[in-house]
């Protein structure tokens, strides 16, 4: 299964598809929300979206309202360095919002199981 | 592991040492851009997101690589900039500190010792799952070794993991890359006569947990104790500490509460209806089973043996009424609570269904709180029932009857699974001499710790009992009985180090055990006999050693026990 992970800071775009990569799923990255689309235009293989939060131009929630206007209905799952405060976890059409911390590896892996009807 | 487990590893190691040295370009970059966003509004205005978003993915990515220190220090400039005057004072101490941090991490020591800590926790769950559940995880921090030294050799000889730090820095990254079970503190350092507690006083703040500790002090003073309880500390002890009751207290400070959910069974001939009821209890945590016809409830209760039983009062075949009598029946299940579900309000009715024994008569529909209370008061309630019956009161380990309960089962089992098990009796050497000399506290700790170590050493799976005084038995399941010697005796060996303590005196204590296997004894009784008859040599061949019993004790050798 093949994931596209968007993150503005190369190195955590990097740890967080390490971390996908070594539970099976094929990783793809984006630096920002622009690129992110591109990808998604490039491969219809794309099967879930691992997204920051805060990114220039164009956040994280901001990529999911787009792709959902655009009617892509993809699993969503948003990182933030906060915690995710309950607005922010009950916006329509998120799979999951998690914090970047030291247990993402696992808090990752359920809610990509789980997105995906695992 | 799977193979591709180290290839995490590594990766995530080249991650964090190439985050380690970009940080100071981007410390560089962030400096450049705060001094250009302070000469004028506009400038503010442009550059305030990019700074905001530095301390924030800084924050972000130093958590998810494990460095927490980062972590916090670009919580703090976030904070300050949200502010609406950002004070220039605070997010400049920031970058200083950030850029120190950076130069500690660098310098190979730093490094090596956070990787190190880092390495044996997260990402690599082996190290965790190689401890048996009963094994504990205990940070000891004491910067004067010859205290340590006994400390660390009797909380090992529980089975215990120990880590010892010498400083308090070294032990706050430790714990924040990975928690433990409990921890061990000392109260003073160089660097402060509470550094200790402090320390711990903030770990709480940051981790927002409370860690459970036990601290240690060269003084009882009124301060020193305070510090301790502001720590949220479980346990306060001034030196010289005397290590079995150091190792008692962290053991009830780490033994976990009885959380095993509860168990219901669900009698019921409309499935919709049982599951439904399934379904509220299962949602307050209790594991439910369901059965949708009479006849087929002996079978469920055997295997699934529930605490409690939810039966339907109408249903064709048999009644509920009749089920509560058929269960009743056998002793086995005497006591089992038993609550009635019906649509009856008729109370005359209800009262003759009671005479079956049933603890409690629920209208449907049901309202889902009240089925929950009444479930859960009435199962809670047998299985303190249960367990007071069960087990020995001092020790928690099985009563006599208990134990000889459970060996049959496991043998019973084993006959049709052609496994193997071992038991050993155990029996301390001299303990009439040890409550004579030493009083019959003594006496009572010398019991305890023995418990204590068999519960600690051996595995869940394993049936260990009290047998009455002195002596114990233990069931060691799918084990030859030459691997439950060479077990038995490293217990042997350990339990002779450890050093009890009553009055002004100490003192030690050894015992002696006798093995025997199944299925070359194939029932408990010969496996018991077996079992004595070696412990029997082990006794008069001098004491404190394990003996295996041989085909010889049953062959007609003087075997008789005086």
């Amino acid at each position: 299964m093949r994931i596209l992970v968007v993150d503005d800071d190369p190195l955590a775009g990097e740890m967080i598809g390490a971390l996908l990569e070594f539970q099976g799923y094929d990783v793809l990255l984006a630096n920002d929300a622009m690129e992110a689309i591109s990808q998604l235009d490039a491969h219809d293989t794309i099967a879930l979206i691992v997204s920051d939060m805060h990114m220039p131009l164009v956040s994280g929630i901001e990529l999911l309202n787009m792709l959902r206007e655009q009617g892509v209905t993809l699993p969503f799952i948003l990182l933030t360095g906060d915690t995710p405060d309950e607005t922010l976890r009950q916006t329509p059409g998120l799979s999951a919002c998690l914090q970047k911390d030291a247990a993402l590896d696992t808090s990752l892996g359920h809610a990509v199981a789980q997105a995906v009807g695992e | 592991m799977s193979p591709s487990a180290p290839s995490l590893h590594d990766k995530l190691n080249q991650l964090r040492q190439r985050f380690i040295e970009q940080l100071p370009a981007r410390l560089q970059h962030i400096t450049e851009q705060w001094q250009q966003s302070r000469a004028s509004t506009e400038a503010e205005a442009r550059l305030g997101p990019e700074l905001h978003r530095f301390f924030h993915s800084l924050k972000g990515t130093g958590r998810s690589l494990g460095f927490e220190r980062i972590a916090l220090l670009a919580d703090q400039g976030e904070t300050a900039l949200n502010e609406p005057t950002p004070s220039a004072h605070v997010i400049e101490r920031v970058f200083v500190q950030l850029a120190e941090e950076q130069q500690r991490l660098q310098s190979l020591p730093g490094q090596q010792r956070a990787l190190a800590a880092l390495n044996s926790v997260e990402f690599a769950p082996t190290p965790i799952k190689t401890r048996s559940k009963r094994q504990r995880l205990i940070y000891l921090c004491d910067d004067e070794p010859d205290q340590v030294g006994q400390l660390l050799h009797h909380l090992r000889c529980f089975g215990h993991e120990v880590v010892h730090f010498e400083d308090t820095d070294a032990f706050f990254n430790a714990v924040i890359s990975r928690r433990p079970d409990a921890i061990i503190m000392d109260v003073q350092f160089p660097q402060g006569n509470t550094a200790g507690t402090e320390t711990l006083t903030s770990l709480n703040k940051l981790t927002g947990e409370r860690l459970p500790a036990i601290v240690l002090s060269a003084h009882g003073d009124f301060h020193s104790r305070l510090s301790a309880v502001r720590a949220g500390c479980n346990g306060y002890f001034t030196k010289p500490v005397k290590p079995l009751d150091l190792m008692l207290a962290v053991d009830e400070l780490t033994t976990p509460l009885d959380d095993e959910p509860l168990r219901v069974l669900v009698v019921d001939d409309e499935p919709e209806v049982a599951a439904y009821h399934a379904l509220l209890l299962e949602q307050a945590g209790m594991v439910v089973q369901q059965v949708n016809h009479p006849s087929d409830a002996l079978t469920a209760l055997e295997r699934f043996s529930p605490d409690l039983l939810l039966v339907d009062v109408y249903m064709p075949v048999c009644s509920g009424e009749e089920l509560a009598n058929i269960i009743r029946q056998q002793p086995e299940h005497v006591g089992l609570p038993i609550i009635y579900l019906s649509s009856e309000t008729d109370s005359q009715k209800q009262l003759s269904a009671m005479t079956a024994g049933v603890e409690a008569f629920i209208t449907k529909p049901v309202v889902p709180e009240e089925l929950v209370s009444a479930v859960q008061l009435r199962a809670e309630r047998l299985r303190l029932l249960r367990s007071l019956m069960t087990r020995d009161s001092m020790t928690g380990l099985y009563n006599h009857s208990t134990t000889t309960d459970l060996i049959s089962k496991a043998l019973a089992q084993a006959h049709r699974d052609n496994t193997q098990h071992a038991m050993a009796m155990i029996d301390i050497d001299h303990f009439k001499a040890v409550n004579d000399t030493h009083g019959h506290l003594a006496g009572d700790q010398v019991i305890i710790t023995l418990s204590r170590l068999l519960k600690t050493r051996l595995r869940m799976s394993d049936i260990i009992g009290r047998y009455g005084g002195e002596e114990f038995v233990v069931l060691l399941k799918g084990v030859s009985d030459e691997r439950a010697s060479e077990l038995i005796d490293g217990l042997r060996h350990d339990f002779a180090q450890v050093d009890f303590h009553a009055g002004g005196a100490h003192f030690r204590c050894t015992f002696s055990a006798g093995i025997s296997s199944f299925p070359i004894q194939p029932s408990t009784e010969s496996l018991r006999l077996s079992a004595d008859q070696a412990l029997y040599r082990a006794k008069h061949q001098g004491r404190n050693q394990v003996v295996t019993s041989t085909e010889q004790d049953d062959d007609g050798f003087p075997t008789a026990r005086l």
